[in-house]
Order: structure tokens, then C-alpha cells, then sequence
């Protein structure tokens, strides 16, 4: 009871300093949990929603370019151990949304078995409701999109499919058993239905199996595999979502880490507010250690003061992830969009596993924030030995020591940054990167040592200055176990700050160079985007005729992808006029070959150009060949160049149109990109397009400059989370600055109230305390621009090259690192601010009789 | 006697009339046969203790005087068990310092031994019977009629609620008397109890702490400039240059 209120009763008399440490925890948790509620809702219908939706299935049967309906005969002698249905599904832009949906065509008759949906025709005539189902274009909804949209049966309903307008006629609803938010993007339509407005002609996507009877899986679906043709897979419902989620893994992974950075500044933020708490208890430790305190008991009360501050800050965490994640979920499924355009995005759900991590997350950092401190308070001695102590200074072994922690943290991140990536997670590069991080707690001591002792400074200012700045040195010498503390903490923040900021200007330097040599077609047809900003769902064939007819077809590059297998993963194929492309498009290869070159050979050859993350995933390079699975078997082909791909870490290869055609006959074009030549009006051709296009199909006509700047934009939103990262950097940093030049002040105001007592006037105490703060934020500065560089450096070289596939030019911004450090020791010194007026306020000689 | 350890009143009576202890037959409760310590800061070293040997028996009020920087605080430091010797054999207790290990010697501190200082240390967020029961909850016992009636004989009895910044300096250092003795230890090590301490106070304390000494049959040992002190001890230890040198003049 007294031990315990010996540790709440500081903490209660000052709140806020214990509350800007949990907000410091929670915003760390709020960032990783809103990241992945966010990025997991953003891809519902690659994750679970696809076991949801597919019911009681257990097996599939699919095919790369779909599966023909005959196969269904062949199936035939199965049908009495299992109940076989055939499924169409594509993506549809439902405006009155402002988003995307999931067309599921089903055969009603033998679906009903599968997912058990029992549809409601509300007022409708139910056989005139079938006959519209079955013949016209009805469409079924869930009870919660039929309200979010405000249909009922009777109503008609706008979508868009390939940028086409479509009515479809609103035949029923119905309320599914569970999981009721995996069906809020679904539109059931019938079979037939779905087929047309696809245009897949006869061909279905897939075919469900659902057991009638108890069966052997592996048995049964080896039973199937017999009779299916070649080029067929038969595998368990849930492989489709384990390929979905593989499909954005390694994006959900690098989004995460991003947002771990922020638990990270949240961590330091821990430490130094419990080093600093340690160090304002000294003497109350030191006096416990006297009276017989255990070094357990003394361990056991930080670590509960951690924890209680762990469980609180994961606590908030969750329920501000979970409004960060509503927040977050537009621009992340813009980012999901680069890797998976077609994924739907869910509901934010917040579940019992989502409480249990923020928890985690929150302890974890917390606990482990506790460690350093946890250390210093170990090390206090009874007080009877503070003087002693309190008098020595660095000894030469600590020197030596910690020499060989550096050298030890410097081989460890070496040896790191050389592993290879585990499952396509930079896991180690990450690891790198932290322990890259973590010098600073080893350099800042010898920082602080080195700022206390810069003499040329006495020269340069006047007497009264220099007598404040040498104060200020002495005082931050002496207490250069805390300064130390607090020129890590500003030294992290700085030095996270700097990496991401090299991080993102590399990134950015690359893209920007890229877009100008890559994107040179003149005008650019897209699908209207969504309100997310999402431009999925390809376009219609005729647009492609409207622009032949008005340019020529020579300077139309109709852009073509589907999903093929390598080596069966997945990989996104795509087809491109290699004809038109080698004329204007300036392409850059890795090998640095000119494009016309490549896209000619590619051409004559009927080889295949591959991006670069493709080369690396599968170890290929100009002149390997690899096998590709498609809808017209398997086919080999060679690889005439590697190009540089930054617009997603997805594999894909590009083929000739006639040969991509050859192969998926009559799959859905996505984009097309228009060539004019030299002399044409882009404006006047803009124009004449967009009139031929109005009114007829939801597409937008942008010119070169804009393309380029949707593809910055989007680069820019997918890093608007390390801007909120810097300003949370530079908070951290001015709170350590507060926490601990105050716990430094109070420490030496003994020697403050001497030098008023001396005759020191206000504004020279002012000077000490801000000299101080000063001194501390150029230690961590000048620590963090050093550690932030090297940590860039990984992040760009390797943590992007093993997450993306990408290869970018290492480029700091050097004008706005500048800034950052620039801003930070001015935000240090407003800091000091705050203890400074607290030492102006004391009473020199209450505050030397009180010392003794 | 050991070494140059001088008996001021080998047959003392209190005011009262209580006969103090037999001080040769009590055992001893510190026990330091030849002792070295020197301490190195950067490159300086001081031989703060030099070959001296001391015994202390329970019962007994040892004053240890000498000018500044003499080893007294080393000496108190050693006996109070938050320092070991470089060379020699110091026991506190039963308990030899050498060969303990860390989690002994805090058990030692806790259970054993009784601090009082000149700068009093309280625990500023608790109130005066709180630090009072300190010891007490550190050893995870709590004894709240010893500590009313501890806090009864240094005359706070009303002034449990009180925190130390509501207490006089005189009050202070009687919490911090009850406090060294809350656990019943064996010896109170005291570092200039009255140093802190106008002079009234400083007698007041120096009546209480004998009293108590008395009372509770501990040993006491005071490290202290003052002569009030030393005219009070039944044996004054004199220090000089970190060696014992005899009884001071006078």
C-alpha cells in the first residue's frame, strides 16, 4: 500500500506529464492498429469476405481465362456426391456508392445450396420478379446495401460496367445468416446476366463443389482433378483468399511497418519520461535502497508504472485506430488499388483480436521502453553514495565499452541489411534500420560530452553570454547521464524524421524521373474513378473503336492484363501495342538499352518484356525464358528486357497485343493511351475524344501532365503518413526536451540560485537553462541527421528493393533536412522555455536554504 | 577495546537511573578488523580508510569524530552496509560484508539496520507515519501500533497525517528516528543527526535518540562535529587522515 502510493502519489501530482506519455503510447498503437484495420477492410474481398461469400463451398475449379461450361458434363458423374455451382464474377462501379462492387453471377436453382440466400420481392409479383431475374438484368442486394442506397425491389439501379452505364432492375433483397458487412458490396445477378454484361460469352470464372455427404477432401478434389482437362486446378475455397492475401501481404507489411515507426517515437517517449521520472526520484530510490528496498521491488515499480501506462495508451490506441481506420480507409484502399485495383473495400470491423493486439502492442512497447531506465534505476546507489557517484565522470573503460557496442551495433546492422528478405518481408533490412537507430543511445553520451566541450564558443560570444553558454555546458556535462537522455530522445525523433524524409525524396526523385521517361502518351482513357479515387473495372471495347476511328488505330495502345501463373504464383499479364510503344514510348530499362530497341526486338521475336520486380521475384533477365500458364495452355517465352516498374510490386509481364491476344482471346481492356503526333492540338484531340465519348461511357480523357501528376498524387497520399510521422517527431522531440530539462533544472538549482545570489541577472539564468536546452537539441540534431542518413540509406537501398522489387537512386533532400534540423533546435530551445521561466520563479536564497 | 577506541563512561547511568547494559559482555553487533577502502574518481585516488579496526557492542553509543574528509562518512558507510572494505574484514550483525551477496545485504539494511541523517530524507509524498512504516512494507509486513507507537515516543503521536514540507526540521528528524527504528534493528547508524539543526532542536534530538537507544537496547553509532554528541557517547571514536587516532582532547 505505502510502496505503491510512494509510486502513484508523483504521478498523480503531475497528470500531465503521465498523460502526454500515454497519448504518446496510444498514438503509436492508433497508427498500427488503423493501418491494418484499414488496409484489411480495403481488401475485404481478398480476405475473409471470400469464404463468406463463397459459403458453404469447398472446393473450386478455376482456369487461368475462365472456365468452359463443358467441363460441367464432365463433372457429371460427381454430381451425386457433391453439389457443383457455377460462378461469373467481375467488379462493377456502383456510382450512387461512390465505390466498387462485386458482380457475383449465379445459377439461383443449384446456388441455393451454397450460400443459402433466400431472396425477398417485397411487394413485387414473385413470378414476375423471376422472369425479370431470369430474362431481364435484375439484380439481388443485401439488406444492408439495399439501405445504405435506399432500393427497394422495384427500383432500378445504376451501375457501371467497362465504363458503361447499365440499369439493373432491383428484384429483391435478402438478409444473408452472418457477416452480414462481407455482403455489402455484393450484387447477385443471374448467371446469364452476369455473362452479358461481362461479355464473357459461354465461359464461367469458376465452379463451387459443396459436399452433399461426408467425403474426404484430398480424395474428392483428386477424384475432380482426374476429369478435368489440362490447364484446370482444382483447390479449396479458402486457397483464394490465401492468394489474395498473399497478393497484398507484402504492401499490408510495409504500411504496417510505417505506421510502427510511430509505436517506435511512441517508445522512446516511454523511456524518456520514465528515465527522466527515475531520474527526478533518484534520491527516493537511493533512500529505499538505504532502508532495504530489493532491486526486485525497485524493478517491480517501474515496470507496473510501464505497464499501467502500456495498458492505458493500447487501450486508447484501439478505440482511435479503430476512427483512424474510417478515416484512413480512402487513401489506403488508393494504395491497395496499386497492387489489387479490383479488391473491395469492407467495413471496419473491430474485433477481440484487434483490442488484444493494440494491448500487446502498447505493453510490449511500453515494457520494452522500460528496459534503459529500468537499468539506471538498478544502478542507483543507497544514498549514502550519491555524492560520490554524482561526482565521477566518464571513466575510460565506458569509453571502451561503448566503442564496442557501436562496432557490435554496426556489424549486427551490416550483417542484417545482407540477409536475404523472409516470405518477401524485409524483415531483417528492417531490423537493420533499428539497430541503426539504436547508436544513438550509445552515441549520445560522447555527443553530449562533445557539445559540453566546444571552446571555440566562448570566443565568439560576449562575456555575459559566454559565462550563461559555459554554465549551461557545465550543467549539462554534469548531468550527462539525463542530457544524454534527452539528446537520444530529440536524436530518434530527428533521426526518424531524416530517414523517412530521405526515404520519401528518393522515392519521389526516382518516380518523378520515371513518369517523364515512362508515361509519353499524350492522352490517357481511364475508368471514372470512384469517390476513393479508385479507376478499376477496365473499359469498354467500343471505346477503343471510338478513338481508332478518330486517330487511327496506329496510335492507340489499348492496355490488356489478366492474371497468369509462373511457377503457379500469380502474376499480373498484360498486352501492349509493342508497335506503337517502340515509336514514342521512352520506357527505361535496367539495362539501360533505348526502349524503341527493346519493344522492336520484343516485337520480331515475340518475346516478352518483364518489370522489374517480375526479374527479381522469379531470377530472370534478358534472355532466360520462363513457362507462363494461360487460358491457352502453357507457353514459353524469353525475356528481351527488364524495365523499371514503380507503379506496384506486383510481377507482370507484357506481350505483344496480337500475341497477349492469342492467348486470352477476348479479355476486357483496362486503360488506353493515345500517341498523336508531333505537330497535333493534344487540347484540340482531347476535346474531339471526350464529345465522342460523352454520355455513352463514365470514362475520363487526361492529358500527359495530368496522368503524371494522378501517378504523383497517388505517390504522395500513399507517403502522407510520414508527414504526420515528422510532425509527431517533432513533438516527441520538444515533449523529451520539457520532460527532462526540467528534471535537469530541478536537479541544479541549487547552483541556478548561487548564481542569482552572485549577482547573475534574470536574463543569464534564462541563458544557462535555454544554453542547456540548446546544447541538448544540437547533440540530438547533429546525432539524428548522422543516424537518419545511414538509416535513409538502408530504407532506400534495401528495405525498397526487397519489399517493392524497386531499384531507386539514393537522393537526401538536403534542403529539407536542413529544415528538419533547422526546426528542431529552434523547437528545443522554445522548449527550455518551460523550465527556464520555472528556474526565474524560484527564490534564490528559500532555494539554497532548502538544499542545506 | 579494539585498536585506539576510547571508553568515555564505562559505567554509565541514564537520568532516569537505568542501568545501560554490560557493554563487555553484550556481543558485538560491528566488527572491523583491519580495514582499507580508497576511492578512485578519474585520476584521483584517496585513501579514505586506513587499517582500522573497530568492535561495537549491542547496547553501546559510539561517537565517531574527526575534521572533514577524514573517513568518517566511509566508516558510517561500511557499517550501515551500502559499501565493502578493499581489504580487512568488516561484520555487521553476524554478517560479513566480503562474502555477502547484494540481495544479503539489503535484507541486512532492511531487517538489521536503522539510518537517521543529517538532511533527514523523508519521503516527501508520504505522511509522517507512512515513512515511519516504510521499512515495515519494504520487508512486506505492516505494523500499525508499533508505528502510532513509535511515533508516540518521538512526540508526533498527532502528527501522523502530517507530510514532511508540514513539519519543522526538528520534527523531521524525530520522524526520521522513528523510521531507524521502526524494524527493531540491532543498530541505528546516525550521519550528523543535528548538523541540520538549530542548537535547541539539536539537543532535543540528542536527548531522544539516547533515550531511545536505551530503550530499544540497540547499538548506536554517530558520526557527528558536534561535542554535545561525543560528551553523550560511552565511546568516542576518533578519526584522522582515515585511521583511528584515539580520543580527541578535551
Amino acid at each position: 500500500m505505502i510502496l505503491r502510493a510512494l509510486w502513484l502519489r508523483p504521478t498523480v501530482s503531475r497528470p500531465l506529464r503521465f498523460l502526454a506519455t500515454v497519448a504518446g503510447v496510444a498514438i503509436g498503437v492508433a497508427a498500427v492498429v488503423s493501418t491494418l484495420l484499414a488496409s484489411r477492410a480495403a481488401v475485404a474481398s481478398l480476405g475473409a469476405d471470400v469464404e463468406v461469400v463463397a459459403g458453404q463451398a469447398a472446393l473450386e475449379v478455376r482456369r487461368p481465362g475462365g472456365v468452359d461450361p463443358a467441363v460441367l458434363g464432365d463433372l457429371r458423374e460427381l454430381a451425386g456426391e457433391a453439389l457443383i455451382a457455377p460462378v461469373v464474377e467481375d467488379v462493377a462501379h456502383v456510382p450512387a456508392l461512390g465505390d466498387l462492387a462485386r458482380v457475383l453471377g449465379v445459377d439461383v436453382l443449384v446456388d441455393d445450396g451454397v450460400r443459402a440466400v433466400e431472396l425477398d420481392f417485397g411487394e413485387r409479383d414473385p413470378q414476375e420478379a423471376l422472369d425479370a431475374w431470369l430474362l431481364g438484368r435484375g439484380v439481388a442486394l443485401s439488406r444492408g446495401l439495399a439501405a445504405e442506397l435506399g432500393a427497394a425491389p422495384g427500383d432500378a439501379l445504376e451501375v457501371l460496367v467497362r465504363a458503361r452505364p447499365v440499369a439493373l432492375d432491383v428484384v429483391a433483397v435478402f438478409a444473408p445468416e452472418r457477416f452480414a458487412s462481407a455482403w455489402d458490396r455484393v450484387l447477385l445477378v443471374d448467371l446469364s446476366t452476369a455473362q452479358e454484361l461481362f461479355a464473357r460469352g459461354p465461359r464461367l470464372d469458376r465452379l463451387e463443389l459443396r459436399p452433399r455427404t461426408a467425403w474426404d477432401p484430398d480424395a474428392f478434389a483428386a477424384r475432380v482433378a482426374e476429369r478435368l482437362p489440362d490447364g484446370y486446378r482444382v483447390a479449396p475455397a479458402s486457397a483464394r483468399r490465401a492468394e489474395g492475401e498473399r497478393l497484398v501481404r507484402a504492401l499490408e507489411f510495409n504500411l504496417t511497418a510505417l505506421s510502427g515507426v510511430s509505436l517506435l517515437v511512441g517508445v522512446v517517449l516511454v523511456a524518456t519520461t520514465l528515465a527522466t521520472s527515475i531520474v527526478q526520484r533518484r534520491r527516493a530510490i537511493a533512500l529505499l535502497r538505504s532502508l532495504g528496498a530489493s532491486r526486485a521491488q525497485l524493478a517491480r515499480a517501474v515496470l507496473v508504472e510501464a505497464a499501467a501506462i502500456g495498458t492505458l495508451g493500447g487501450l486508447a490506441g484501439v478505440a482511435a485506430g479503430w476512427g483512424g481506420a474510417r478515416a484512413a480507409l480512402a487513401g489506403v484502399r488508393t494504395t491497395v488499388a496499386t497492387v489489387a485495383p479490383e479488391a473491395l473495400a469492407g467495413d471496419v470491423r473491430l474485433e477481440p483480436r484487434w483490442l488484444l493486439l493494440g494491448l500487446a502492442c502498447g505493453l510490449l512497447a511500453s515494457l520494452a521502453a522500460a528496459l534503459l531506465p529500468l537499468r539506471e534505476a538498478l544502478r542507483v546507489p543507497p544514498v549514502q553514495g550519491l555524492r560520490q557517484q554524482l561526482a565521477a565522470g566518464p571513466a575510460r573503460r565506458e569509453h571502451a565499452r561503448r566503442a564496442l557496442l557501436l562496432a557490435a551495433l554496426a556489424a549486427g546492422a551490416v550483417l542484417f541489411a545482407r540477409l536475404p528478405p523472409l516470405e518477401d518481408r524485409p524483415i531483417w533490412a528492417l531490423l537493420s534500420s533499428l539497430l541503426v537507430l539504436s547508436t544513438l543511445l550509445v552515441l549520445s553520451a560522447p555527443l553530449i560530452d562533445l557539445v559540453a566541450r566546444l571552446h571555440p564558443v566562448h570566443g565568439a560570444l560576449g562575456g555575459r553570454i559566454a559565462t550563461s553558454v559555459r554554465v549551461a555546458q557545465a550543467a549539462v556535462s554534469a548531468g550527462r547521464r539525463r542530457a544524454a537522455w534527452a539528446a537520444a530522445a530529440v536524436g530518434v525523433a530527428v533521426g526518424l524524421a531524416v530517414a523517412m524524409a530521405t526515404m520519401v525524396g528518393s522515392f519521389r526523385t526516382t518516380v518523378v524521373e520515371w513518369t517523364e521517361q515512362a508515361m509519353r502518351s499524350d492522352l490517357f482513357v481511364r475508368p471514372l474513378p470512384t469517390s476513393t479515387g479508385v479507376a478499376a473495372g477496365g473499359i469498354d471495347g467500343e471505346v477503343v473503336a471510338i478513338a481508332g476511328e478518330l486517330f487511327g488505330p496506329e496510335a492507340l495502345d489499348p492496355f490488356r492484363a489478366t492474371t497468369a501463373y509462373v511457377d503457379d504464383r500469380p502474376v499480373a499479364l498484360a498486352g501492349a501495342a509493342f508497335g506503337t510503344v517502340s515509336g514514342r514510348g521512352g520506357v527505361p530499362f535496367l539495362d539501360g538499352r533505348p526502349s524503341h530497341e527493346v519493344f522492336a526486338e520484343a516485337a520480331r521475336t515475340g518475346g516478352a518484356v518483364v518489370n522489374e520486380p517480375f526479374a527479381r521475384r522469379f531470377g530472370v533477365g534478358p534472355g532466360d525464358s520462363f513457362e507462363l500458364e494461360t487460358a491457352a495452355g502453357r507457353v514459353r517465352r524469353d525475356v528481351v528486357g527488364v524495365y523499371r516498374d514503380y507503379s506496384g510490386h506486383t510481377g507482370r509481364v507484357v506481350l505483344d497485343r496480337e500475341d497477349y491476344l492469342g492467348l486470352f482471346p477476348d479479355d476486357g481492356i483496362l486503360s488506353l493511351a493515345v500517341y498523336l503526333p508531333d505537330a497535333a492540338d493534344v487540347a484540340a484531340a482531347r476535346a474531339q475524344l471526350a464529345a465522342a465519348l460523352a454520355g455513352r461511357f463514365a470514362v475520363e480523357v487526361l492529358s500527359n501532365r495530368e496522368i503524371r501528376g494522378e501517378v504523383l498524387a497517388v505517390f504522395e497520399r500513399t507517403f502522407a503518413v510520414t508527414v504526420a510521422l515528422q510532425l509527431l517527431a517533432a513533438a516527441v522531440a520538444g515533449l523529451a526536451v520539457i520532460t527532462v530539462l526540467g528534471a535537469l533544472v530541478r536537479e541544479r538549482r541549487g547552483e541556478l540560485a548561487v548564481l542569482r545570489t552572485l549577482g547573475g541577472s534574470a536574463g543569464q539564468v534564462l541563458g544557462v537553462v535555454l544554453g542547456q536546452a540548446l546544447l541538448l537539441g544540437a547533440a540530438g540534431a547533429l546525432g539524428g541527421l548522422l543516424v537518419g542518413l545511414v538509416m535513409g540509406y538502408v530504407l532506400v537501398v534495401v528495405v525498397n528493393l526487397q519489399s517493392f522489387g524497386w531499384t531507386l537512386q539514393f537522393v537526401p533532400p538536403w534542403g529539407s533536412l536542413a529544415a528538419t534540423v533547422g526546426l528542431v533546435v529552434p523547437a528545443c530551445l522554445l522548449a527550455g522555455l518551460v523550465p527556464a521561466m520555472a528556474a526565474l520563479r524560484q527564490t534564490p536564497l528559500e532555494e539554497l536554504r532548502e538544499l542545506g | 577495546m579494539t585498536g585506539t577506541r576510547t571508553p568515555r563512561h564505562p559505567a554509565r547511568t541514564t537520568p532516569d537511573g537505568v542501568a545501560s547494559p554490560p557493554r563487555a559482555a553484550a556481543p558485538a553487533v560491528v566488527l572491523l578488523e583491519d580495514v582499507h577502502r580508497r576511492y578512485s574518481n578519474g585520476r584521483v585516488s584517496v585513501q579514505a580508510l586506513e587499517g582500522v579496526s573497530l568492535t561495537v557492542r549491542a547496547g553501546e553509543f559510539v561517537a565517531l569524530v574527526g575534521p572533514s574528509g577524514c573517513g568518517k562518512s566511509t566508516l558510517l558507510n561500511l557499517i550501515s552496509a551500502v559499501d565493502r572494505p578493499d581489504a580487512g574484514r568488516v561484520v555487521v550483525c553476524g554478517t560479513d560484508l566480503a562474502a555477502a551477496r547484494e540481495a544479503d545485504l539489503t535484507r541486512l539494511r532492511r531487517r538489521s539496520i536503522g539510518v537517521v541523517f543529517q538532511a533527514f530524507h523523508l519521503m516527501p509524498n508520504l505522511t509522517a507515519s507512512e515513512n515511519v512504516a516504510l521499512p515495515l512494507a519494504l520487508d512486506g509486513r505492516r505494523d500499525d501500533a508499533r508505528v502510532a507507537r513509535l511515533l508516540d515516543r518521538v512526540g508526533l503521536g498527532a502528527r501522523g497525517d502530517h507530510y514532511p514540507s508540514e513539519l519543522s526540521g526538528g520534527e523531521q528528524q524525530r520522524v526520521a528516528i522513528a523510521r531507524a527504528l521502526a524494524n527493531g534493528p540491532h543498530l541505528v547508524v546516525a550521519d550528523e543527526p543535528t548538523g541540520n539543526l538549530d542548537s535547541h532542536t539539536g539537543v532535543e534530538i540528542l536527548d531522544l535518540l539516547g533515550e531511545l537507544h536505551r530503550a530499544e537496547g540497540t547499538a548506536l553509532v554517530v558520526a557527528t562535529h558536534d561535542d554535545r554528541v561525543a560528551a553523550r557517547a560511552d565511546t568516542v571514536c576518533a578519526l584522522r587522515d582515515g585511521r583511528l587516532a584515539g580520543t580527541p582532547a578535551g
